[in-house]
């Protein structure tokens, strides 16, 4: 046995391991039994109990494709046409016509829609100044110019979509780039498609929302605690100790950024019934008047903002908005801001004209300059000069990009956005201010959904095809093979143990397909066997002892094995570049599989069989 | 257990038996092909495709009546599995007016059964620019894995193996394509991206076959430099006959249970892997060692005949 140990070690590792990995996904499904078996109050209840339980093991479980959990999977295009006539000037009858005829072209041409303008344009003698940039502009700077534009749509389209995707509170979606022009956007779980419609396909709305004073968003956020705290049902009729907190809890939240109890005779539980609103939404002092919330944490707030009571003592002309995007503080943790706004805009974001990320010269710190037009302008003097050191949000469908500070009043609007951490952050920032100005036309090129209860029944039918061909498959084995097909056997269920925990680790998506692959895996994985067995028993035939048989087998089945499962490989390999989503998922599976039944038909089964064979009176039956 | 005793059949001597039992199938499958044409599915075509379930039994004629009332008579109308399952397919995604075609399907489903509520398990809008595409992909990726395994079993064999493995695929693809098409009204197939998928498996499951037996060849004849190749394939053949059989009869039993127990969505995926592995399992005998044997007696290539 010693000789074996570092085999055998491996051998548990590689289980061990995939146990490590599917576990998440044996959490995530336990709990969704529990939750579904509780109703109303009491799953809510369970939800907020076992919220960081339930998020980590979902976000390492076995993703399912959309095929199997239901939802939508839309591809969008820019259209880069609309874009172009959009950003034309001076448009007359000509330029309508030239539309018309191009529009008709890109029908039949795969050549870029602005190549073809410009081409339509030179056959006219007519310099396309006339309609874009300035006057003095030639031929090719104005076509780069719109080219460079066309690139920078699908950028705009792509954060305007994930904007309002994380807005609408999608989990797990998935929003990807496809080529140059197009968007996959992925939403488990949502079938509706007149939303879906009107979230990618709408205007974007950019807006500027003032924040309120501090001392007002406290008062406010302190009566939305205590009727919380009152609702809850705990004794918190004592409003002055909140207002005698004040200072407290600020500067505890400024420093730590974590919970913290701001008074020595509170523990965390005491503090956290006391004030279920402060003890996840934590006021911060650097960044008057808005307030910080964990990751872990905001979908509970979202809940308390909902609540009746809540609702109650918020003002009619204020909103709650989140930051889009979190902040990492200390330790690596992510927080959303929440920032109290007055509920109408002072200005939209229509009346932008340009927007750029640069880095400021003098101090070489990333900042953003924002162009409005003379309308905007002067509203946006009066705006900033009335508002001088308090601030305004930057907001984009309802999320918070950025809420500088107003430092003077801006007039001849060319303003400058500073305390960008990055510069990546500042042209994020210019891709929002543009949107709001310059829209990014999008169209639905294919949209495909999937309702829940069909994803069940494939589940469903799935599994249990794939579980009756593994009793199949083993029962034929141990008769045909006796010992050698038990050996087999084993081998067979560590290699489909290893292909679930190889799509887990690697947060593959099991598609419906994808089942039918780890199908056909199975009778991969029971090829490699058959061939060593046939192998072994030819051997055994020519008289050789059964150590030596085995050896023989082993060692003359192996091209057979590997050129057989190199060509199965290869077709894996182009069909994975050419299949989308459920295909891919198949062609994923299979090529996993193949990697994994190896190991486990030719490397696992040898070591079984060495060791059953070590003595030389063992005996091993090959049927 | 065992179910070969030692076998000695003489494969390559009825070759040109097989070679004409091929043949027919082949024709009689491209007669259908070209008399019913390619039934594509919603992938390929582009335009709308509606799956529902109603709550109780439903006839197609009056799902079609229902469409027709409300001008949609176009459509194309199929049971989808059981009766309570209807599928519906336009070639459009919205009317000139720009209206969702879905969801006038919907609505003429709405009114059309007032007091037999249905649900939508499955809506697909394909543009028609993308059908096109996954069209074009889809060849793309048959001829590339043909390449790819051509050049593979040239590699490790030879030329002329290659061209045996290769001609040995497209016997495959063509038997099972025709096949596709006789048995397409029964059993409800399209082409769609499964079923692509399901014909490059096949490819692979195919040559899988056929490169454990050249491999066999190769083996052998290393081992009995002077016996005649015709023999020697007999013999290689034979020998891994047991191996063959019960490889691609496990396959085959697994792909039945995928069958009959898959569900819809896998029917044409299953269906086309099924007759893959039979024909790929017979192609490796009769067409890829055939080929190569052919292309040797006709004094084509000379010396040794395996790297």
């Amino acid at each position: 046995m010693r000789k074996y140990t570092f085999k055998l070690v491996l051998i548990a590792a590689a289980v061990i391991l995939s146990v490590y990995f599917l576990y998440p996904t044996y959490v995530d499904y336990s709990l969704q039994k529990q939750l579904h078996a509780l109703s109303g109050e009491d799953s809510l209840k369970f939800v907020e109990e076992k919220e960081s339980e339930i998020r980590e093991s979902r976000a390492k479980r076995i993703k399912l494709g959309l095929d199997l959990q239901g939802g939508m999977r839309v591809v969008l295009e820019v259209n880069v046409l609309k874009l172009v006539d959009d950003l034309a000037k001076n448009k007359d009858e000509t330029f309508t016509q030239i539309m018309t005829e191009v529009r008709a072209e890109t029908k039949r041409s795969e050549e870029s829609p602005v190549l073809l303008l410009r081409k339509k344009f030179e056959e006219r003698q007519i310099r396309l100044s006339r309609y874009y940039g300035s006057l003095r502009d030639d031929n090719d700077k104005i076509y780069s110019t719109l080219e460079d534009e066309a690139k920078k749509a699908i950028d705009r389209g792509i954060e305007i979509v994930r904007n309002r995707v994380d807005q609408y509170g999608v989990s797990e979606p998935s929003i990807q780039k496809l080529g140059t022009n197009r968007i996959i956007v992925e939403l488990p779980g949502v079938t509706r498609e007149s939303e879906v419609r009107q979230l990618l396909q709408g205007t974007a709305l950019l807006e500027f929302k003032l924040l309120r004073e501090p001392e007002v968003a406290y008062r406010i956020m302190t009566a939305m605690d205590n009727a919380l705290a009152q609702s809850i049902g705990v004794d918190s009729t004592d409003t002055t100790f909140a207002a005698t907190t004040v200072k407290d809890t600020s500067a505890a939240a400024t420093d730590t950024s974590t919970i913290s109890t701001p008074e020595g005779d509170l523990t965390a539980e005491q503090f956290a019934r006391k004030h279920p609103f402060f003890s996840v939404a934590l006021v911060s002092q650097r960044y008057a008047g808005e307030a910080v919330v964990a990751e872990d944490n905001k979908d509970k707030v979202r809940r308390m903002l909902d609540r009746e009571e809540v609702r109650k003592v918020i003002p009619n002309d204020m909103v709650f908005l989140w930051s889009a995007k979190p902040r990492i503080m200390n330790e690596g943790k992510r927080y959303f801001a929440l920032y109290p706004v007055k509920k109408t805009p002072e200005l939209t974001g229509g009346v932008i004209v340009n927007a750029r990320a640069t880095l400021d010269p003098s101090y070489n710190q990333p900042i953003v300059t924002m162009e409005m037009n003379s309308e905007g302008s002067r509203d946006w003097a009066r705006i900033t000069g009335a508002n001088v050191n308090k601030r305004i949000a930057i907001v984009l469908d309802d999320a918070v990009f950025s809420a500088p500070v107003v430092r003077n009043k801006i007039i001849g609007g060319h303003s400058q956005i500073e305390g960008m951490d990055n510069l990546d952050e500042a042209r994020l920032l210019e891709i929002v201010l543009k949107a709001g100005a310059l829209p990014a036309p999008v169209d639905i090129i294919e949209q495909r959904s999937v309702g829940p209860s069909l994803g069940e029944d494939s589940i469903r039918k799935g599994l249990f095809s794939a579980g009756l061909a593994t009793v199949l498959t083993v029962l034929f084995m141990m008769l045909y093979y006796r010992g050698g097909g038990a050996v087999a056997d084993f081998a067979l269920i560590f290699c489909i143990l290893f292909l679930i925990a190889v799509l887990a680790a690697f947060q593959a998506t099991l598609t419906l397909p994808g089942i039918a692959g780890v199908i056909l895996t199975l009778a991969v994985a029971v090829d490699a066997n058959v061939l060593i067995n046939e192998r072994i028993r030819e051997e055994q035939a020519t008289g050789k002892t059964l150590r030596a048989a085995i050896d023989a087998g082993y060692e003359k089945a192996w091209t057979a094995i590997f050129d057989s499962n190199l060509t199965t490989f290869i077709t894996g390999v182009i069909l994975y570049q050419f299949g989308t989503g459920p295909v891919q998922g198949f062609a994923l599976t299979l090529m996993i599989g193949i990697i994994t039944s190896m190991f486990s038909a030719i490397f696992i089964t040898r070591v079984f069989f060495n060791i059953l064979t070590d003595r030389s009176s063992a005996k091993v039956s090959f049927g | 257990m065992r179910l070969f005793k030692k076998t000695s059949i003489d494969f390559m001597g009825k070759r040109n038996l097989w070679y004409t039992v091929s043949a027919t199938v082949i024709i009689v499958g491209m007669i259908s092909l070209a008399i019913k044409g390619f039934d594509y599915g919603i992938d390929f075509l582009g335009g709308t495709e509606l799956i529902v379930q109603f709550q109780n039994r439903v006839e197609i004629s009056a799902v079609r009546g229902a469409l027709d009332r409300a001008g949609l008579g176009k459509a194309e109308i199929k049971a989808y599995g059981s009766d309570r399952d209807i599928l519906i397919r336009t070639t459009t995604i919205t009317t000139e007016q720009g209206t969702s075609v879905g969801d006038m399907l919907r609505d003429a489903l709405k009114s059309g059964f007032p007091s037999n509520p249905f649900t939508v398990q499955k809506e697909d809008k394909i543009g028609p620019k993308i059908g096109a595409e996954l069209r074009r992909d889809a060849m793309y990726a048959v001829v590339a894995s043909l390449i790819a395994i051509w050049v593979y079993v040239w590699f490790r064999f030879k030329f002329i193996y290659g061209l045996g493995a290769v001609a040995a695929l497209f016997h495959d693809v063509l038997v099972t394509l025709g096949l596709v098409s006789i048995f397409d009204g029964v059993m409800n197939l399209e082409i769609d991206q499964n079923m692509i998928a399901a014909f490059l498996t096949l490819v692979g499951l195919s040559v899988n076959d056929t490169v454990v037996i050249f491999d066999r060849i190769r083996e052998n004849q290393k081992i009995f430099k002077t016996m005649p190749l015709l023999e020697l394939m007999n013999k290689s053949l034979n020998e891994t006959l047991s191996r063959t059989i019960i490889t691609s009869g496990t396959i085959f039993v697994v792909l039945m249970v995928l069958l009959v127990f898959g569900g819809e969505v896998n029917r044409g995926f299953a269906f086309t892997l099924t007759v893959g592995i039979v024909t790929g399992t017979y192609s490796s005998i009769y067409i890829a060692s055939a080929v190569a044997l052919e292309w040797v007696t006709r004094g084509k290539a000379k010396g040794a005949l395996v790297k």
